[in-house]
C-alpha cells in the first residue's frame, strides 16, 4: 500500500496501529500488531488470557511502553510520554469488576471525584443522561460497596464516559457480569457510538462478536485474523464439517469438526471459535487423545444430595434453600453471575462452610459432624479457580503432595503420577513449575491432582475461564471421558453461558435463589432455536417480571 | 506420613524462595555480627576539648589520661566561649573547663570544682562518658589521698565486652522477628496464593496441618540459631559459654512455640504477606522493649516491670544470659524454663483457637 493511497483513505480513520509490540522482560505479550479503527466503529478483541489483548489496549491508551508507532488522528506517538497529549480524548476502563471504584464513596461522590480528577466542568445534563442510561439515577446516594457486580460495572463505564472520550477502550467489561447487565452495558456503548464515539472492546466471550463491527482474533501474542464476524466465518467454511469425531488430525467442538483434509462428512456453517481451531491446525498442532481406562465402580445413582441448603452472612442471604442432586456419570453445570451464590454453595458442598440450614448427604450418608466432613473431603476432588496449586513446587512435587495427603503409599503415588501424566498428556512437563507451562497444561494437571485419590465427585470452579479455545475444547472432551469411563459425577461452574451446552444438566442461581434446574436437552426443547446465552436472558427476564 | 508430606512441602517452598533464604541467613549471621561490632555503649572516639586557665602540670596530667580508644586527642580551646561554640557545632562532645582556682583549690584540699559540658544528644553515650570522666578524675582524687578507694571487679564479662552482650541481644530480637514472620507467612501465603481452600480440603484434621506447618518453621529457626551460635557467637566473637548449650536449645524451642502462638493470631487476621509485615512490627517492638534485651528490666519503671512478665522474650533472654555468662545449673534455670513453657502453652492455645476458626 503506497503512502499516497493511505492518505486518501485515512479520512475517517481515527486510530492506526503499526507494528506494535509489547514485552515484559523476556516475555513477548504482543508481537507486531497492526490494524486501524474508523470513526464511530466498534472494534472487538477476542482471545484467551495472555493472548495479548490487554497489552495492546494498554499500548494504545499510553500506559505501557511499546515498540512501533500509533497514530491517533494525525498525531503520532511512540511512547506513553508522547501519548499524554491525547489522553483527554481517550478513556480506558481496565479489567476487573469495578476496580476503579472506591467502596466507601457514593455514586454521586464518584462523579465529583472523577470530574475533579479530570479537571472537568460540571455538566448536569450529560451526567444525568449517563446516570439514567445506566439505570443508576435513583441510587446516587448509595455507597459503591453496596452495589451489585453489574451495577458496579455500569458505574465504572459511565465514569469512563464522563470526559466525553472520542475513543473508549474497555478491557473485558463483561466478564463475570450477569446477562442483563451485560446487555445494558452494550446498550450504553451503542448509544455513545451513535453520538460519534469509537470503541475498542476486548472480550473472552465469542458470542459478543456479533455486537462488534469488526473483530481481531488474538492467540499466543499474535493477531491471527481480522475482519467482520461473517468474513472470518466464511474464511473457514471449507474446513467445517457436521458432527464430532475423535481424530488426531481434526478438532471437534460444539457439534462441529474442523479439518484441513477433506472428510466425507457433510459440511456445515462454522462458528467463530472455528477460526482458532483452523489456525491451530495450520500451525500443525494436533488434538490430544485422552485414554482413560473404564472402571466399574459400585455407586448409588445419586451421589450427592442437598436439601434446602442455606447460608447467611449477617443479614445477607448468600444461598436461600437450595436443593440439588448429583447423579452418577453426569456433568452438572452451575451457572450464575458474580455474587449469585455459586462459590458459597460449592463451599457448603465441599464441607468448607458450616451449613446454616438444610442437610447434605454423600453416598446416602448424612454429613453432619467434623469427622463426617473429613470423610467427605476424602471422597471429593476439587479444582479451584485459576488452578491455584503450589507455585513453588514442580508439577510432580505437587501431585506427590496431594497423593500423600490422601494417604496413598509411595508406590501407589508414583504409579498414579505416571498414569495420569500420560493419560492427560503432560508427562513431559512433570519437572516444570506451574507458571512455566501453558494454562491448558495447568488445567489438566490440576485435574490430575484432584483425581489422585479416586474421588466420586469432582468439583471444578471456573476451570475454563481465560483458557484458550483449543485447550477448552480438549478440557471438555476430557471431562466427558472422565464421567463416562469412571462413572463419577462432575460439578462445574462457569460464567460462559455458552458452555452450558456441554453439560448434561444445568442449575442457574440468581441472588442466592435457584432459578433453573433442568436437563440441557429439555431447555432446548422449551426454547427452540435459541442459544444458551439467549435462553438465560429469557429466563432472567421471566424471573424479573415475577 | 501425612505430616512428613507437609514438612517436605514447606521445606521445598522455603528453599525455593531464594530471597527469603538469603534474608534469613543475613539475619542470623551478618546482622548479628554488625550488631555486636557496631553498637557500642562504652565511649569510643569521643571528641573532647578543654580550656586550661589554670595552666598547671596537674591539668596536663589529667588531660593526658583521656586517650584512645575511648577518646580522641583532646583539643585545647582558648576560651570557654570557643569551647561552647565547638560543642554547638558538633566539633567536640565533651568540654572541660579548668578555671584559675582549680589547681589552687585542689592542692589546698578544699573542694575543687571542674566545669564539664556534655553534648547530650546521644543521651546514653553522654551518660556513660560522664561516668568515665568521673572515674578518671577520681583516680586523681585517690592520688591525692582521699580516705577511701574503690576496687571494681566485673563478674561474668570481665572486660565488659559489649559484643558478647549485644550479639546475643540481637540474636534474640531476630529470633522473635523471624519466628513471627515465618510462622505467620506459612499460613498467609496459602491465602495469598489462593491455595487456602485446597489446604482445607485435605482429608486431615486441621490440628495436624497447623502443627506440622509450625513445626516446619520452628525447625528452620533452630537451624538458623545453630548457624548463628556456631559462626558468629562462638566463631567470630569467641563468646564463652559457662552453662549447658542443651538448655539453650530447649528454651529456644519453647520460645519458638510461644512466638508461634502470636504468629497464629497474626496469620488469622492477615490477608496478605504485607499485612503480616505490618502487624509483626507493631507486635514485635513492645515484645523486645519489655524483654530487657536492651535495657535491664530492673531499671524500668515499676509498672513497665510488671508488664515485662508478659513478654515471652524476657524469660528467654534471662535464661540465655544465665546459660552463657553465669553458667547456671538446671535448677537455677527452672523458673525461666517453667515460665516459658507456660507462655508457650497459653499463647499457642490462643493462636490455635484463633486460626482454628478458619479451618
Amino acid at each position: 500500500m503506497s503512502s499516497k493511497f493511505q492518505a486518501l483513505d485515512s479520512k475517517n480513520i481515527l486510530l492506526e496501529v503499526k507494528n506494535v509490540s509489547v514485552s515484559y522482560g523476556k516475555k513477548i505479550a504482543i508481537k507486531n500488531a497492526s490494524f486501524s479503527l474508523k470513526e464511530k466503529e466498534i472494534l472487538g478483541f477476542i482471545g484467551a488470557d495472555g493472548a495479548g489483548k490487554s497489552s495492546t489496549l494498554h499500548a494504545i491508551a499510553g500506559v505501557v511502553s511499546f515498540d512501533g508507532e500509533i497514530i491517533y488522528k494525525n498525531y503520532v506517538y511512540y511512547s506513553p510520554k508522547e501519548a499524554e497529549k491525547i489522553k483527554n480524548e481517550i478513556s480506558l476502563m481496565p479489567q476487573g469488576l469495578g476496580l476503579v471504584l472506591y467502596d466507601f464513596l457514593t455514586i454521586k461522590e464518584h462523579f465529583d471525584f472523577f470530574r475533579d480528577l479530570r479537571g472537568l466542568k460540571k455538566a448536569m445534563e450529560y451526567e444525568t443522561k449517563l446516570l439514567k442510561m445506566a439505570g443508576l439515577y435513583e441510587f446516587q446516594d448509595r455507597l459503591a460497596v453496596n452495589l451489585s457486580g453489574g451495577m458496579r460495572q455500569k458505574l465504572s463505564l459511565i465514569l469512563s464516559l464522563l470526559p466525553r472520550p472520542k475513543l473508549l477502550i474497555l478491557d473485558e467489561p463483561t466478564t463475570g457480569v450477569d446477562p442483563i447487565s451485560r446487555a445494558e452495558l452494550w446498550d450504553i456503548v451503542n448509544e455513545m457510538r451513535n453520538n460519534g464515539m469509537s470503541a475498542i472492546i476486548s472480550t473472552a466471550y465469542m458470542s459478543e462478536a456479533s455486537k462488534m463491527d469488526r473483530i481481531l482474533l488474538f492467540d499466543e501474542g499474535e493477531i491471527i485474523a481480522k475482519g467482520t464476524s461473517e468474513e472470518l466465518i466464511a474464511d473457514i467454511k471449507d474446513y467445517t464439517y457436521e458432527g464430532e469425531m475423535e481424530s488426531k488430525e481434526c478438532f471437534s467442538f460444539n457439534k462441529r469438526t474442523y479439518c484441513l483434509n477433506s472428510l466425507s462428512l457433510k459440511k456445515t456453517t462454522p462458528t467463530l471459535e472455528g477460526v482458532f481451531f483452523v489456525n491451530a491446525l495450520k500451525k500443525s498442532k494436533k488434538p490430544i487423545i485422552f485414554e482413560i481406562p473404564k472402571k466399574n465402580l459400585q455407586m448409588p445413582e445419586i451421589i450427592v444430595k442437598a436439601n434446602c441448603l442455606t447460608k447467611k452472612f449477617g443479614k445477607f442471604i448468600a444461598d436461600n434453600c437450595i436443593n440439588l442432586e448429583f447423579k452418577k456419570g453426569e456433568i452438572l453445570g452451575l451457572l450464575g453471575a458474580n455474587g449469585a451464590g455459586k462459590t458459597t454453595l460449592i463451599k457448603m458442598l465441599l464441607g468448607l462452610y458450616p451449613i446454616d440450614k438444610g442437610e447434605l448427604y454423600l453416598l446416602n450418608k448424612r454429613i453432619k459432624s467434623y469427622e463426617d466432613r473429613i470423610e467427605l473431603k476424602s471422597k471429593i476432588g476439587y479444582v479451584s479457580q485459576k488452578f491455584s496449586l503450589y507455585k513453588d513446587l514442580t508439577i510432580k512435587e505437587n501431585l506427590d503432595y496431594f497423593a500423600k495427603m490422601h494417604g496413598l503409599s509411595v508406590n501407589e503415588t508414583n504409579k498414579k503420577i505416571k498414569d495420569y501424566s500420560e493419560m492427560l498428556g503432560f508427562s513431559e512437563y512433570l519437572n516444570a513449575f506451574p507458571k512455566e507451562v501453558p494454562l491448558g497444561i495447568n488445567q489438566r494437571f490440576s485435574v490430575a491432582a484432584a483425581l489422585m485419590h479416586e474421588p466420586v465427585v469432582l468439583f471444578l470452579d471456573e476451570p475454563t475461564s481465560g483458557v484458550d479455545t483449543v485447550a477448552r475444547s480438549a478440557f471438555w472432551r476430557l471431562l466427558r471421558k472422565l464421567k463416562e469411563n469412571l462413572g463419577i459425577s462432575i460439578l462445574i461452574t462457569t460464567h460462559y453461558m455458552s458452555e452450558a451446552e456441554y453439560c448434561d444438566r444445568v442449575v442457574v442461581l440468581k441472588r442466592g435463589i435457584k432459578i433453573v434446574d433442568d436437563e440441557v436437552e429439555k431447555l432446548h426443547k422449551k426454547y427452540p432455536g435459541l442459544d444458551f446465552e439467549e435462553i438465560f436472558l429469557e429466563i432472567y427476564k421471566e424471573k424479573n417480571e415475577n | 506420613m501425612k505430616m512428613s508430606a507437609i514438612l517436605k512441602k514447606e521445606f521445598l517452598v522455603f528453599f525455593r524462595n531464594i530471597g527469603l533464604v538469603v534474608f534469613i541467613l543475613y539475619a542470623f549471621t551478618l546482622d548479628i555480627y554488625i550488631a555486636g561490632k557496631g553498637i557500642k555503649v562504652t565511649p569510643r572516639n569521643v571528641p573532647i576539648g578543654y580550656v586550661n586557665e589554670a595552666d598547671n602540670l596537674i591539668v596536663n596530667k589529667i588531660i593526658s589520661s583521656f586517650h584512645k580508644p575511648e577518646f580522641k586527642k583532646p583539643k585545647m580551646f582558648l576560651s570557654e566561649k570557643a569551647l561552647k561554640e565547638a560543642i554547638y557545632n558538633k566539633k567536640i562532645m565533651v568540654g572541660i573547663v579548668f578555671d584559675k582556682e582549680f589547681v589552687k583549690n585542689l592542692l589546698s584540699k578544699k573542694e575543687a570544682k571542674l566545669q564539664v559540658l556534655v553534648d547530650a544528644t546521644a543521651a546514653a553515650q553522654a551518660e556513660v562518658t560522664l561516668i568515665y570522666l568521673q572515674n578518671i578524675l577520681m583516680k586523681f582524687g585517690n592520688n591525692l589521698k582521699l580516705p577511701a578507694t574503690i576496687d571494681i571487679i566485673k563478674l561474668f564479662n570481665p572486660n565488659s565486652n559489649t559484643k558478647w552482650f549485644m550479639s546475643l541481644s540481637e540474636l534474640m530480637s531476630n529470633i522473635t522477628m523471624l519466628g513471627l514472620v515465618l510462622i505467620a507467612v506459612v499460613f498467609v501465603r496459602e491465602k495469598e496464593n489462593g491455595t487456602w481452600d485446597i489446604m482445607l480440603l485435605m482429608p486431615v484434621r486441621g490440628s495436624l496441618i497447623i502443627f506440622s506447618k509450625i513445626l516446619s518453621q520452628v525447625l528452620i529457626l533452630m537451624v538458623g540459631i545453630t548457624i548463628s551460635i556456631g559462626l558468629i557467637v562462638f566463631g567470630a566473637f569467641d563468646t564463652p559459654i559457662n552453662g549447658n548449650l542443651f538448655y539453650f536449645y530447649l528454651i529456644s524451642f519453647l520460645f519458638a512455640f510461644a512466638i508461634g502462638g502470636i504468629a497464629l493470631v497474626i496469620a488469622s487476621v492477615s490477608k496478605s504477606v504485607l499485612e503480616v509485615g505490618h502487624l509483626t512490627i507493631v507486635i514485635m517492638l513492645p515484645l523486645i522493649f519489655l524483654s530487657g534485651a536492651w535495657t535491664p528490666i530492673s531499671s524500668m519503671s515499676p509498672f513497665i516491670q510488671y508488664l515485662s512478665y508478659l513478654s515471652p522474650l524476657r524469660y528467654y533472654i534471662e535464661a540465655t544470659q544465665d546459660i552463657f555468662f553465669r553458667g547456671s545449673s538446671f535448677m537455677d534455670l527452672l523458673p525461666y524454663l517453667g515460665a516459658e513453657l507456660l507462655m508457650a502453652l497459653v499463647l499457642f492455645y490462643i493462636g490455635y483457637k484463633k486460626i482454628g476458626r478458619l479451618f
